[in-house]
């Protein structure tokens, strides 16, 4: 200890000692290597010409890696109390769907001339890797709805997917929606977008991919298919789930083609309803797990350089001392 | 009684039907008390940012920041 406090006093001492020039070694050597000697020199006397190994480097390091692991052991505390609020309501906007489901089915292969991939992703970054699978979802659906008299659009919601997709894929590409996560997510914000999404697109089926949420570290890109109402009339004619629809009454003054159609856009916004939420759930969870595994790996990158640290600062120590030592009996061999 | 050919008052106007079930909503939010109005009128806040795309360019965003009912 006492070493220490005299190797600070030394520093504060020496820098009027410490103009002293770094003796320039006057040999054929080239640039690079005397700037190499330069730097060796440097390190060895310290900032201000302290003769010990400087630990000023690891020190900053350290430094600047415990901010970081507290800022994403933070960043993970926010995600997970986000997760908690949107979690319940994503569940119970499961049951919005399911009564669609049960009588107009889920037709994930169906084959049509005029398909809209929606693509939900986050408008943020750190989530780990939920953007790129929808975006690789996104893409394999592509590939298999194309085709001769066959046409796929993308609408994309998020920045993150419409950076990814603007790559190979821009030509396809309707619509894109940012900034939807600024208020709390709600039934009448998504209901709009998918208004303006009917609206501007034309389609025959839509299928809109993204992260279905089943627990805090498993998320599942997932396709959920609404059909237009044209089709689901020619679907019912076939025969199936669709056919059984004419079994049911109508009442009131309107035809079955007019029930579809109604149907068909109240089931687009309450499956985009509980796929946006969903999506922000997934998104929750997976930043908590990079965030959590981005803070452990910080903790490892500070052990190691504790580690280190204190090997330079015994060697320093050690170094002091032997010189001292071999000054005193040199010193005594001459008396 | 409307015919069969006859399609509701608000689809000849244009709307669909979610922003029909919207505006209905939004009657029903008005007409609740305070304080849950207020809470209520909380949830219906939009906002996002819609840019159309042309030719592999996107086109300049409508940024969508109002009353639901639009």
């Amino acid at each position: 200890m006492a070493m220490a406090v005299f190797r600070r006093e030394g520093r504060r001492l020496l820098p009027s000692i410490a103009a002293r020039p770094i003796a320039p070694i006057r040999s054929p050597l080239s640039s690079d290597q005397r700037r190499i000697n330069l730097h060796l020199f440097c390190r060895e006397e310290g900032p201000l010409g302290v003769r010990s190994i400087s630990t000023q480097v690891v020190r900053n390091r350290m430094k600047s890696v415990k901010n970081i692991q507290k800022i994403t052991k933070a960043m993970k505390m926010v995600a997970a109390s986000k997760l908690r609020a949107v979690q319940g309501r994503a569940e119970n906007s499961r049951g919005l769907w399911q009564p669609f489901t049960a009588l107009l089915g889920d037709n994930p292969s169906i084959d049509v001339k005029k398909s809209v991939v929606v693509t939900l992703s986050s408008d943020k970054g750190l989530c780990g890797g939920i953007n790129s699978t929808v975006v690789k979802v996104s893409r394999a659906l592509y590939k298999l709805n194309a085709g001769p008299e066959k046409d796929v659009k993308f609408v994309i919601v998020g920045e993150k997917a419409k950076a990814i997709m603007f790559r190979d894929s821009k030509n396809d590409i309707s619509l894109t929606v940012t900034e939807l996560n600024k208020n709390p997510l709600n039934y009448a914000q998504v209901s709009v977008l998918a208004d303006d999404i009917l609206k501007n697109v034309e389609f025959d089926a839509l299928r809109i991919v993204y992260n279905k949420f089943h627990s805090v570290v498993a998320f599942l890109p997932t396709v959920a298919t609404v059909l237009s109402p044209e089709i689901i009339e020619k679907e019912s004619e076939v025969g199936g789930k669709l056919g059984e629809l004419d079994s049911y009454e109508i009442e009131g003054g309107e035809t079955k083609g007019e029930i579809l159609q109604n149907l068909a856009e109240f089931q687009f916004s309450c499956v985009m309803f509980n796929a946006v939420l969903e999506n922000a759930c997934s998104e929750m969870g997976a930043r908590m797990s990079a965030m959590d595994s981005s803070s452990r790996n910080a903790g490892e990158m500070l052990d190691r350089l504790t580690l280190t640290y204190n090997r330079t600062r015994q060697a320093s120590i050690t170094t002091e001392l032997i010189e001292i030592i071999s000054g005193a009996s040199a010193l005594e061999a001459a008396k | 009684m409307a015919s069969s050919a006859a399609v509701p008052f608000w689809r000849a106007a244009g709307m669909t039907y979610i922003t029909y079930s919207n505006i209905c909503a939004n009657l029903v939010r008005k007409c609740l008390k305070e304080p849950f109005k207020a809470e209520s009128m909380n949830r219906e806040k939009v906002h996002f940012s819609l840019s159309k795309w042309a030719d592999g360019k996107p086109q300049k965003p409508v940024l969508r920041s109002d009353a639901p009912e639009v």
